[in-house]
């Protein structure tokens, strides 16, 4: 049945050729993802140690408050500059790895990977917080927002300095100044805490005064640290 | 899915309907455009997809430019220059002669030479009612041409 | 497409690395020759929006190369990457493509298809650490051509070859090149006379040859050699 009909009805259906066939088949590509799917896919690319160090903080904060453990409130802000050094690290690996180029020549360039880095990275510490502080607080009488402060402040000023410190030229060699400058301030928080109990005290109360003010500040250094670091890269050598 | 071929399956069925060559690529382009938005890549996919969208855009530029036509009128087929040109061969007289569901059915099956199954999806109907009228506008067609062939 | 480089410079404080160069790629495989120091790799660079310019503009039909539209066609393999630890053949490729852009099934499937292409399908699931010169750069051409770009650059790309890999190379860029603008640095003669179509030779930032080229033309070798020693 078909044959009867094939090629014959051809010419009842002429249509006149088609003038950009060519041109637009070449020119179709298949779909790109937008920022924010690119954003996810950077998700499953966050180092093993960023998870480490967050579930140390978290299994800390939840044991620690149900065994009513005496020094749980002291040591997450000890432990979170670490978190802050190993995400400042993750957030700069293309560099240490050599992969800047590759990632620069790419449709989400450099920068845009490092901006998904750091949102990553800064929702996780926030969530950690979300989810921690309360927990701590509840525990050990004290109020969530000023226990979230506690935790917040040295991790703000270590991101600040390591974003800093990894820009600069001796940064730059040493391969993991994040990691020194989180000891240090882990070191610093320690020495606050057991050197002078009036310290201590003085230390609290700022933070119950001031405390806002001071995550702001804090906040907005750290903001200008990390865009300064975006554009730094994409300066070539 | 041989993107040239389907190219040119898709823009002769939306010029069948709109008879227009420019607007008819527009509607093809689009058709292409929408589908990639919407499975990401063409890879993989059937040209039934493409027809389904077409058909669609062809609707949506009947009612864009006869706000009180009725979805499934088509052109007249007055015939654009090009056919006018053309000879007018006893075939083409005897298929302007059926109506345009009649026409489209033959247009998809014998010079698209789209399976039963894609065009039953394009169309929206059951396989069974799509054998019942392409084999009644085959008739109605072969009738026509026999008819001239009396004539003559 | 029309890749255009309109009086280029790259000039540093005690150099002139690109001086003043212009000329215009189309589809095919263009060869860029010449010694070390001849600026060739300052010259990719720019040309990948990898480095900035001290003069001149760079554009394909157009799209200045600063433009996310330029980057979403270009390909780029440089001569030395490196590749995050613990990362397969098959992540590395994967990881790329979608900064590349394409979405997660498109990504997968371009992924098998390039790794089988280059030969590493075999090993895609073995870390790259582990990988001889020869197949990490093959994994950099799978990844310079996932996005199917209409502009290739490769940097060196036999260099650190053994003969059969190079052969291998060739070929594959030969088939990449015939509707891809391709432009591909070495400073062996033998590549170009296999595969390029036309040359740029490059000698203290200027190009000092700019044409098609055939083994009718003469003996490369010796041209170069006359060039350059």
């Amino acid at each position: 049945m078909k044959n009867e009909w094939k090629g014959l009805l051809d010419e009842a259906f002429y249509a006149p050729e088609p003038e950009r066939k060519r041109a637009f088949l070449k020119g179709l590509r298949p779909r790109e993802i937008g920022m924010a799917e690119m954003l996810l896919t950077q998700v499953r690319y966050i180092g093993l140690s960023v998870w480490i160090v967050a579930g140390l903080i978290l299994v800390l904060a939840i044991l620690g408050s149900a065994m009513h453990a005496d020094r749980t409130e002291e040591w997450i802000p000890v432990i979170i500059p670490f978190l802050a050094g190993v995400s400042v690290l993750e957030t700069r690996k293309s560099g240490r790895c050599r992969m800047t180029e590759l990632e620069m020549v790419t449709r989400f360039s450099l920068r845009s990977v490092l901006f998904a880095r750091m949102t990553i990275l800064g929702i996780l510490c926030l969530l950690l917080l979300c989810v921690s502080a309360p927990i701590v607080a509840a525990a050990f009488g004290g109020r969530t927002v000023i226990t979230a402060m506690h935790i917040l402040i040295p991790y703000l000023v270590t991101t600040s300095i390591s974003l800093a410190v990894e820009r600069s030229a001796w940064g730059r060699k040493l391969e993991y100044a994040s990691l020194a400058v989180a000891a240090l301030i882990s070191v610093l928080m320690i020495w606050m805490q057991s050197y002078d109990p009036a310290m201590v005290q003085r230390y609290a109360d700022i933070i119950e005064n001031w405390g806002l003010l001071i995550v702001l500040f804090l906040t907005a250094v750290t903001v200008w640290e990390q865009v300064r670091t975006i554009h730094f890269a994409e300066v070539p050598a | 899915m041989d993107l040239e071929n389907a190219y040119d399956k898709i823009y002769r069925y939306v010029y069948f309907r709109i008879k227009d060559r420019a607007t008819a690529e527009d509607i093809t382009q689009e058709a292409f455009l929408r589908l990639i938005s919407q499975k990401g890549d063409l890879h993989g996919y059937d040209i039934r997809y493409l027809y389904v969208i077409a058909r669609n855009l062809c609707i949506d530029e009947y009612r864009r430019a006869k706000p009180d036509a009725l979805p499934e009128d088509y052109e007249e087929t007055a015939g654009g220059e090009e056919e006018a040109l053309a000879d007018r061969l006893a075939v083409r007289e005897a298929v302007a002669e059926l109506p345009p569901e009649d026409q489209e059915l033959l247009l998809l099956r014998h010079v698209n030479g789209e399976s039963m199954g894609t065009i039953s999806n394009t169309l929206g109907i059951s396989r069974f009612a799509l054998y019942r009228r392409l084999k009644g506008a085959e008739a109605k067609l072969r009738r026509s041409l026999e008819g001239d062939k009396d004539e003559k | 497409m029309k890749l255009t480089v309109d009086r280029l410079s790259k000039q540093y404080k005690n150099k002139i690395a690109v001086d003043r160069v212009s000329f215009t790629l189309s589809e095919g495989v263009t060869g860029l020759l010449g010694a070390n120091g001849a600026g060739k790799t300052t010259l990719m660079r720019m040309m990948t929006g990898i480095l900035d310019p001290t003069g001149g503009e760079i554009s394909a039909d157009g799209v200045p190369v600063h433009t996310e539209q330029y980057r979403a066609i270009l390909g780029y393999l440089p001569q030395d990457f490196g590749y995050y630890p613990e990362f397969t053949a098959r992540e590395f490729v994967r990881y790329i493509a979608a900064l590349k852009g394409l979405d997660k099934k498109h990504a997968k499937r371009k992924t098998e298809e390039l790794l089988e292409l280059v030969g590493l399908s075999d090993v895609a699931d073995k870390k790259i650490k582990t990988f001889s010169g020869g197949m990490k750069q093959r994994v950099g051409i799978a990844q310079a051509i996932v996005n199917d770009p209409r502009i290739l650059i490769l940097d060196e790309p036999t260099a650190g070859l053994d003969p059969k890999e190079r052969v291998r190379f060739r070929n594959l860029i030969a088939e990449i090149g015939k509707d891809t603008i391709v432009l591909f640095s070495t400073h062996i003669v033998s590549d170009i006379d296999s595969i390029a179509k036309s040359l740029l030779m490059m000698r203290d930032g200027q190009i000092i040859y700019d044409g098609a080229w055939s083994k009718e033309q003469g003996d490369l070798e010796q041209f170069y050699m006359e060039e350059f020693a």
